[in-house]
């Protein structure tokens, strides 16, 4: 006789016997590669360097620029490294981003020795140094699709995880105890559903000072539970009638103690789905705003104002054609995950399908 | 056809987010603003420069007092002086035939304006007026606007849009050439005269001018709208700068009217030049509604607007077209001929934001002609697709864009930190890359070459951050925390320096702020780029609610337009500059009546704001036009092809072989 495995680990089964789902996950794992190494991936500034004497890791400053090391600033760098490391101090050595260019600016000429200023306007025409090509300011358009990941996965996850946390509560208070906290909380959740999401965004990017990603990612998030509460409301609604559950009751368990140790884990699953689905919903809802320029404040890295760059000129179709793919297989990836959450973890697709 | 001299608000053609004309105001096409009268002249490429009528000065109503002396008195005391009395069409006639010709008219249609000679020669063949007879005159043109009218009340046009259309619909009895010098225009004025001592203009009428109603216009209608104008109730948005400069306006008779003004200035003969109402038809109506738009009368009159110039409004889709339609009694007045008739029967104006959307319609031959931008210029109407049914021209305009810095903050009050900012900016690689080297670089407030710029020619700062580091380590903006970016002690706070630059949603514009922002990255000073929407960006600068912002202006046809900009505590002095000698050399300036000695002032004037560099001064705007191969006549002034008289009256297309 077979062990008996755990739901997860059962399920974790079922989704491995499904390529295009696993397949999906591997790409959104090597998108996470891609956003967590991107400074060490494309970049004009040292992952790890000497200089005077000392270590320093100058590629943080694409996370923040605040952890650029100040001694750079101090002996006038501006910026640009290769040369001023040599110069500066010859003892120097540093480890080099695995691309040399920036998501932010054009490279000049001579920055890197012997190699010449990015092309800018129509000449940026994806070759051998630019596989991607350059856009009209000249700004290598892989170095900005590599750091444009991070916007992509960090717009999904964060706002996804506000969405998650708003609905799973909302939901479970409202489904759990039913009554009139749940008649507030289902017409608390019609009313936001009423909210159009990209008539906020815009509106509170115009009354802020310095509008930023996170802002994007926090309106989309704040605006974005419903459909989660609902599905929560249901499950809970379900499974509070479970025998499991008035076992517990009966056991003398407290209403926090059931919800969060017997319902919830047996309710996650079906939660999951619209949350994966969520992600993709949020990362075309962030390259949509860019696009038309509501972004990211410029210059910004996002897949989005890439391609809001071909508009001025559709010849120059290499501006939207990879960030395009970059869009279109993200979010493709995540409705697969999704949709292989939901048919390992539903037992009665998985039936269906036997 | 009059042409009014306000400030016009030109409007970008931004992305397709707004509706404005493009133009300058998007940067090229986009923001600029244009034009001008009086006063207020430049305007920032915004549209939203309307909201300049709150000039204190407008808020003075008209001499209740003022009582008109007998015209036997004047005409007695006056000691007049004859001022010129033109035919438009006739003086660029006379301009056009001291040009050498560059080439026919078939071999400019067969090049590809590529260079400068092959532009000169483009101009020189296309630019010129019809032989007699050449005109087909039941053409129709399509022209191109970026957005719809606000209003076609002639008193309450701001836009560039409004004054194209006002152009050609509306009645006035002054205009200046393609080299901006006034003149009396010939087919509504007999006579023009200057008083010796510059307190009065007196102008006779012809009796041959009608409202498309039929009714006459007469000299009562030119003082009517005087008052309607000045009347603090109405809220008239551009032309209300210059005649707030006068005492009065009078009618003597139907065809003499005077002009009294409060000082003999130099900028009089802008100051009387302003659109004109009929008044039968508002004299009943406008105490009533001084909105001029929420009556029902005016609501029909706002669809249907009684026309005093060559051409009617014939329909209107908004958002979408304007048609207008050649008057038969502009040009037959009693059975005569009084005029010659315009050279197009129909002028739809297309209604098209995008640029891009509008390069498709040019090249599908959907319209006729339209501003370019540089992008569009250099890489999107260079092949045999474009040139299948067009051909493109350019020249230099006075439209002109900067970085202005608000001198209320604690960041730009130090004259050495402004400074700084210029030369932190690689002024060189603007130019070559982002303007692609179509664009003069601008160094100071007046256009080079103009009598007002004198004859220095001042250089924009060059890139030197070591200087820079410099200027900004004196006044006092050192990293004392470590962090890489400067910051100062200011009243006992560790303010760092950061600030937000706003700019239009525009690439072409949010470039150039980019590269600032690289810049100033590399000594210590954070900018951060900020696009806003154009109406916001306008509110927030006079509220002087920012901290830098990228603009442009459309220079006046006078310097004198510029004071609102430079004088201390000036509705449109937005950076909150002030200089007690700009402000005296303004005041001095105004009153010199010597065109060279008036110039020294005005010279004098731009060195110490270059000395200040309160903007940081970027490049001029040439004008970049795509024109249809049918199309013949276009000539470029100082504020592009059309703002001047003739203007947009010289285009024709030849008559089919």
């Amino acid at each position: 006789m077979m062990a008996a495995h755990g739901f997860w680990i059962e399920a974790w089964r079922r989704y491995r016997r499904r390529p295009l789902a696993m397949a999906a996950l591997g790409f959104v794992g090597f998108l996470m590669a891609v956003a967590a190494f991107a400074p060490a991936i494309a970049g004009t500034k040292p992952v790890l360097c000497r200089y005077k004497g000392r270590l320093y890791a100058p590629c943080l400053a694409y996370v923040d620029r605040r952890f650029e090391p100040a001694i750079f600033a101090k002996d006038k760098f501006r910026g640009t490294y290769p040369k001023n490391l040599a110069e500066k101090d010859p003892e120097s050595w540093a480890i080099w981003p695995l691309f040399f260019q920036d998501p932010y600016r054009a490279v000049r000429a001579d920055e890197w020795p012997g190699r010449p200023e990015n092309p800018a306007m129509d000449k940026g025409i994806p070759s051998r140094s630019h596989p991607f090509g350059t856009d009209q300011a000249g700004v290598d358009v892989l170095a900005k699709m590599v750091h444009g990941t991070t916007v992509a996965l960090l717009v999904g996850f964060v706002s996804m995880g506000i969405a998650g946390t708003i609905g799973i509560l909302i939901g479970a208070l409202g489904g759990y105890f039913g009554g009139w906290i749940d008649a507030v909380t289902s017409r608390v959740t019609e009313i936001v559903m009423c909210i159009p999401t990209l008539v906020l965004i815009l509106a509170i990017v115009a009354i802020i000072e310095k509008p930023t990603i996170w802002h994007t990612m926090a309106i989309i998030g704040f605006t974005g539970w419903t459909g989660i509460a609902r599905l929560t409301r249901g499950e809970f609604l379900r499974l509070k009638g479970a025998e499991y559950v008035t076992a517990a009751r009966a056991a003398g368990a407290g209403p926090l103690r059931i919800m969060l140790r017997h319902i919830l884990p047996n309710a996650l699953a079906p939660i999951l789905v619209p949350i994966t689905f969520g992600i993709a919903a949020a990362i075309l809802v962030e390259s949509g705003l860019s696009f038309l320029g509501f972004g990211a404040p410029p210059p910004s890295a996002s897949w989005g104002s890439i391609l809001n760059g071909a508009r001025s000129n559709l010849a120059m179709w290499w501006l939207v054609v990879f960030p395009g793919i970059a869009i279109f297989l993200t979010v493709l990836a995540y409705n697969l995950v999704g949709e292989g959450l939901q048919e390992a973890t539903d037992p009665r697709l998985r039936e269906a399908r036997k | 056809m009059p042409v009014f001299f306000r400030q016009m608000t030109v409007r970008a053609s931004a992305p397709w987010l707004w509706a404005a004309v493009a133009c300058v105001a998007a940067v090229v096409a986009a923001g600029c603003s244009r034009s001008e009268k009086g006063r207020l002249v430049a305007e920032p490429e915004a549209p939203a420069a309307q909201a300049t009528t709150t000039d204190a000065r407008q808020s003075a109503p008209p001499e209740a007092a003022f009582e008109p002396p007998p015209l036997e008195a004047l005409d007695r005391d006056a000691k007049w002086i004859d001022r010129p009395v033109k035919d438009a069409l006739a003086v660029l006639r006379e301009q056009q035939a001291k040009e050498p010709v560059l080439g026919t008219v078939a071999e400019a249609l067969a090049l590809k304006n590529d260079s400068a000679q092959a532009n000169a020669t483009i101009l020189s063949a296309l630019g010129r007026l019809p032989e007699k007879g050449a005109a087909d005159l039941e053409a129709r043109i399509d022209r191109h606007v970026a957005g719809d009218l606000g209003s076609t009340n002639p008193i309450l046009i701001s836009s560039s849009a409004e004054f194209d259309i006002l152009g050609l619909t509306g009645f006035g009895l002054f205009s200046y050439d393609r080299t901006l010098e006034p003149f009396a225009n010939a087919e509504t004025v007999v006579s023009w005269q200057t008083s010796a001592d510059g307190l009065y203009d007196k102008v006779v009428m012809r009796d041959d001018v009608v409202w498309s109603d039929g009714k006459p216009i007469t000299a009562h209608d030119i003082a009517f709208t005087y008052r309607v104008i000045m009347d603090p109730r109405v809220p008239v948005p551009a032309v209300r700068t210059g005649t707030d400069q006068m005492k009065g306006v009078h009618a003597y008779d139907d065809r003499t009217v005077v002009f009294f003004h409060k000082e003999p200035l130099a900028t009089n003969v802008w100051n009387i030049n302003y659109p004109v109402l009929p008044q039968h038809v508002y004299e009943g109506t406008w105490e009533k509604d001084p909105t001029l738009k929420d009556s029902p009368e005016h609501v029909t009159l706002e669809e249907k607007p009684i026309s005093g110039g060559p051409y009617e409004i014939l329909s209107r889709k908004r958002g979408q077209e304007i048609v207008l339609r050649r008057r038969e009694s502009w040009s037959q007045v009693n059975g005569r001929t009084a005029r010659e008739q315009p050279y197009f029967k129909d002028i739809r104006f297309r209604i098209i934001e995008d640029p891009n959307t509008a390069l498709l319609a040019l090249k599908s031959g959907e319209i006729d002609e339209m501003i370019l931008q540089p992008e569009q210029w250099t890489t999107q109407t260079i092949d045999d697709d474009y040139y299948r049914l067009n051909t493109k021209a350019t020249a230099p305009e006075w439209v002109s864009f900067h970085f202005a810095w608000n001198i209320g903050t604690p960041f730009f009050a130090d004259r050495r930190v402004r400074r700084a900012m210029s030369y932190a900016f690689d002024h060189d690689r603007m130019l070559e890359k982002i303007c692609l080297g179509l664009y003069e670089p601008c160094a100071g407030n007046f256009a080079p070459g103009s009598w007002m710029a004198g004859p220095k020619r001042l250089e924009p700062y060059k890139q030197d951050l070591d200087k820079a580091e410099a200027l900004l380590d004196e006044a006092g903006w050192t990293d004392h925390d470590n962090d890489g970016i400067r910051d100062k002690e200011i009243d006992g706070q560790i303010v760092p320096f950061e600030f937000a630059l706003l700019v239009n949603q525009q690439p072409f514009r949010i470039a150039i702020c980019t590269l600032l922002k690289e810049n100033l990255e590399q000594i210590g000073v954070i900018a951060n780029v900020r696009p806003v929407e154009v109406t916001a960006m306008q509110e927030m600068m006079q509220k002087k609610n920012f901290q830098a912002c990228f603009s442009g202006w459309g220079s006046g046809t006078d310097p004198d337009t510029s004071e609102n900009i430079w004088k201390t505590g000036e509705m449109r002095n937005y950076c909150g500059y002030s200089n007690p000698e700009v402000d005296r050399l303004f005041a001095e300036g105004r009153r010199e009546l010597d065109r060279n000695r008036r110039a020294e002032k005005y010279a004098r004037i731009q060195e110490i704001l270059y000395e200040d560099q309160p903007y940081t001064w970027l490049f001029w705007r040439n004008s970049f036009y795509g024109f249809s191969k049918s199309l013949r006549g276009y000539a470029f002034s100082p504020r592009g092809p059309y703002h001047y008289s003739p203007g947009s009256g010289s285009l024709w297309k030849p008559r089919a072989e």
